[in-house]
C-alpha cells in the first residue's frame, strides 16, 4: 500500500540498490510530503540504512533515481542534513562537543573559511535545543551513548536544512531522552521541515510518527500512520518475527508484568 | 661549550623534518592510516628513479613530481584493492607497497649504470653529511646546507596546507560520510593529504631515509595522543616531541658515535614506551565516570 503525493519533498522512483550484484533493495518507489515526521520501519537487514544512504548518494543505485525538492541530490546538498549511526565514527577522536556541532556549519562555510562567532552562536543554540549546553567544552570521548547521540542531532540542526535523514537516532538512548528528542523532531516537523527517521521499535513508532514507510527489501507500505499501521502490513514487514513482538506486548499489558519489580 | 654550527644545522634540519612528518602523521593517525604512510614512503621509490632517469639529477623537480604521482598511485591502489577487490586494508597495504618498492629496485638495477642512486641511500639516508652538501648560487654565494632549505620549504608547505584545509581535514577524518553528504569531497582531501605525505617523504629521504620517515610519521603523534584528547594540543605536543627527539637523538648519537637518524627514532620509541607505561598504569577509575546528563527539560 503506497500513497503517492503531489509535489513531494522526496521522490524515489524504482530504486534498486545492490552490494556486489546482490540487490538489497528492490524497486522501491514512493514519494513523501513536506512538514511530516516520517518513520522507516523494518526488521534487521531490511535495507533501512541502505535506503537513506542511497537517498544521499553515498551508495550509487543500480537503477532508478532519487529527486529531492524536485532536483538531483547534488543541487540541493545544502538543504539536506544527516545523522549517521552513532557507531559509524570513532568517539576517541580528539574533538570537543562544540567542535563536532560546528562541523554542521562547514557545508555552508565553503573552502578555506573557518567558523566564526556567528557559527559558534548557532552551534550553542543547537546544543541548547538538545539540552547539552553544559557539555560544550567536554571532549567527545567522555560522553555517554545518549549524549553522543544528542551531539549528533545538534550537529544536524546546525546544518539548518529542510530535510533531515536520521539513521537509528534512538539506539542506546534512554526513555526520557527518546521522548525529548521525539518532541524536538515534532517541533521541527511542525515548522515545515521534513524529518525521516530509521526506527526499529514499532510501539514508539505508533505514538510518534505522522507517516510510516515499511520496508523489507521491497517496499511494503508508505502512507499516513493511520492507514498503514495495520496488523496485516506489519505482519508482511516483519514476517514471523512480529508474533514474538506482539506476544511479549500482550504479556506485559495483561499481567502488568514488570521484570524490574519481580 | 662553544657553539657548534654543524650540530645546530643537523638538529635544526632534523627538527624541521620531524615536525613536518609529525603534523601530517597526526592526521594519518586520526584516519587510522599510519601504515599507509609506511606504504607511501616505500612506494615512491619507482617515482624517484623515473624522475631521476628523466632529469638526470637527484635534486630535480621531476624527482618530487615522480614521487608525488607514485604516492597518489599507491593510495589509489590501496583504496581500489580494498573497495573493489574486497581485500583487507592491511593486506592491500602490504601488496601495494611491496609491489611498487620491488619495481623501484628493479628500475634502479636496470639503470644502475647511469644513475648514482642505490637502495641504501633511499632507505637509510645520512643526516650527518648535511653540512658538506651546500647550496651555492651561481655567483658563488654560500647559502648553507641544501637539505636544511628543502626541509624548511617542506615545513612551510605542510603548515600552509594544514592551515588552509584544517576544517576539511578534521571533518573527513572524523566522519567521512557526513562530509560527503555536505558536498565536501572526502576523496579529494584524502588524495591531497597523501600527496603531501609523498612530497614530505621525498624531501626527507635524503637526510633521514624512507624507513625513518615512517617512524616520524607514526611515533610522535601516537605518543602525543596518549597525553591529550584535544586536537590543538595534540599538534603542539607533537611539535614539541619533534624538537626533543632531534636534540636528544643528535647528542646521543654523537656520544655513542652512531647513526643520528637511527638514534632520533630510538629516542622517539623510548618516549612512546615511557608514555605508554605511565598512562597504562593509571587505573580506569582514575578519571571517574562522566557526569550523567539530565534528561531534556520539556
Amino acid at each position: 500500500m503506497v500513497t503517492q503525493i503531489e509535489n513531494p519533498v522526496l521522490e524515489i522512483h524504482d530504486l534498486t540498490v545492490s552490494y556486489d550484484q546482490t540487490p538489497v533493495l528492490w524497486n522501491v518507489d514512493f514519494s513523501l510530503p513536506a512538514g511530516k515526521l516520517i518513520g522507516i520501519l523494518g526488521p534487521n537487514g531490511a535495507g533501512k540504512s541502505t535506503l537513506i544512504k542511497a537517498i544521499m548518494g553515498l551508495i550509487p543505485p543500480t537503477s532508478g533515481y532519487v529527486k529531492i525538492f524536485d532536483k538531483p541530490i547534488n543541487d540541493v546538498r545544502a538543504r539536506i542534513s544527516y545523522v549517521p549511526q552513532r557507531e559509524s565514527v570513532d568517539w576517541n577522536f580528539p574533538a570537543s562537543v562544540l567542535d563536532v556541532v560546528l562541523m554542521g556549519t562547514y557545508g555552508k562555510l565553503g573552502l578555506f573559511k573557518r567558523p566564526g562567532r556567528k557559527e559558534k552562536e548557532l552551534a550553542m543554540e543547537c546544543l541548547e535545543q538538545v539540552g547539552m549546553t553544559g557539555f560544550v567544552n567536554r571532549q567527545i570521548s567522555e560522553l555517554s551513548g545518549g549524549q553522543q547521540q544528542r551531539v549528533f542531532i545538534a550537529r544536524a540542526l546546525a546544518q539548518q536544512a529542510d530535510l533531515y535523514l536520521m539513521d537509528e537516532p534512538f539506539a542506546g538512548v534512554d526513555m526520557a531522552t527518546e521522548t525529548a528528542i521525539f518532541q524536538l523532531l515534532r517541533d521541527m516537523a511542525s515548522s515545515g521541515k521534513t524529518v525521516l527517521v530509521v526506527h526499529h521499535d514499532i510501539h514508539s513508532a505508533m505514538n510518534f510518527f505522522d507517516w510510516v514507510i515499511m520496508l523489507n527489501l521491497h517496499l511494503v507500505a508508505s502512507g499516513p500512520k493511520s492507514e498503514v499501521m495495520t496488523e496485516e502490513l506489519l505482519r508482511k514487514t516483519y514476517g514471523g518475527k512480529l508474533n514474538l513482538l506482539t506476544k511479549v506486548t500482550d504479556l506485559i499489558s495483561k499481567k502488568e508484568f514488570n521484570p524490574l519489580k519481580s | 661549550m662553544t657553539f657548534d654550527s654543524n650540530a645546530f644545522l643537523i638538529i635544526l634540519t632534523g627538527t624541521l623534518i620531524a615536525i613536518s612528518c609529525g603534523f601530517l602523521g597526526v592526521f594519518m593517525m586520526l584516519r587510522k592510516m599510519s601504515m599507509t604512510g609506511d606504504a607511501i614512503s616505500h612506494a615512491v621509490l619507482p617515482g624517484i628513479v623515473i624522475g631521476y632517469f628523466v632529469s638526470g639529477s637527484q635534486r630535480s623537480l621531476e624527482v618530487i613530481i615522480g614521487a608525488g604521482l607514485l604516492g597518489i598511485l599507491a593510495t589509489l591502489m590501496i583504496e581500489g584493492l580494498r573497495k573493489k577487490a574486497k581485500v583487507q586494508l592491511d593486506a592491500s597495504i602490504g601488496i601495494t607497497f611491496t609491489l611498487l618498492f620491488a619495481i623501484g629496485i628493479i628500475l634502479i638495477n636496470m639503470f644502475a649504470y647511469k644513475v648514482d642512486l642505490d637502495q641504501e641511500c633511499v632507505l637509510y639516508g645520512e643526516i650527518a653529511y648535511l653540512p658538506i652538501d651546500l647550496w651555492i648560487t651561481k655567483s658563488g654565494l654560500n647559502l648553507g646546507p641544501r637539505i636544511t632549505w628543502l626541509a624548511g620549504l617542506n615545513l612551510l608547505f605542510v603548515g600552509v596546507f594544514i592551515y588552509l584545509l584544517f576544517k576539511e581535514l578534521v571533518l573527513t577524518s572524523f566522519d567521512e560520510n557526513f562530509s560527503s553528504v555536505m558536498g565536501i569531497p572526502a576523496k579529494g582531501v584524502n588524495l591531497a593529504l597523501m600527496s603531501m605525505v609523498s612530497y614530505t617523504t621525498v624531501s626527507s629521504f635524503e637526510s633521514v631515509g624512507a624507513i625513518l620517515v615512517v617512524a616520524l610519521l607514526a611515533v610522535p603523534p601516537a605518543t602525543a595522543f596518549l597525553w591529550t584528547k584535544s586536537l590543538n594540543s595534540l599538534l603542539k605536543l607533537t611539535a614539541a616531541l619533534a624538537i626533543l627527539i632531534s636534540v636528544l637523538g643528535y647528542y646521543l648519537a654523537f656520544w655513542m658515535d652512531s647513526s643520528i637518524a637511527g638514534m632520533m627514532v630510538t629516542v622517539a620509541g623510548g618516549f612512546f614506551l615511557a608514555s605508554a607505561l605511565i598512562k597504562g598504569k593509571k587505573p580506569s577509575w582514575f578519571k571517574g565516570t562522566p557526569k550523567e546528563s539530565k534528561p531534556l527539560g520539556i
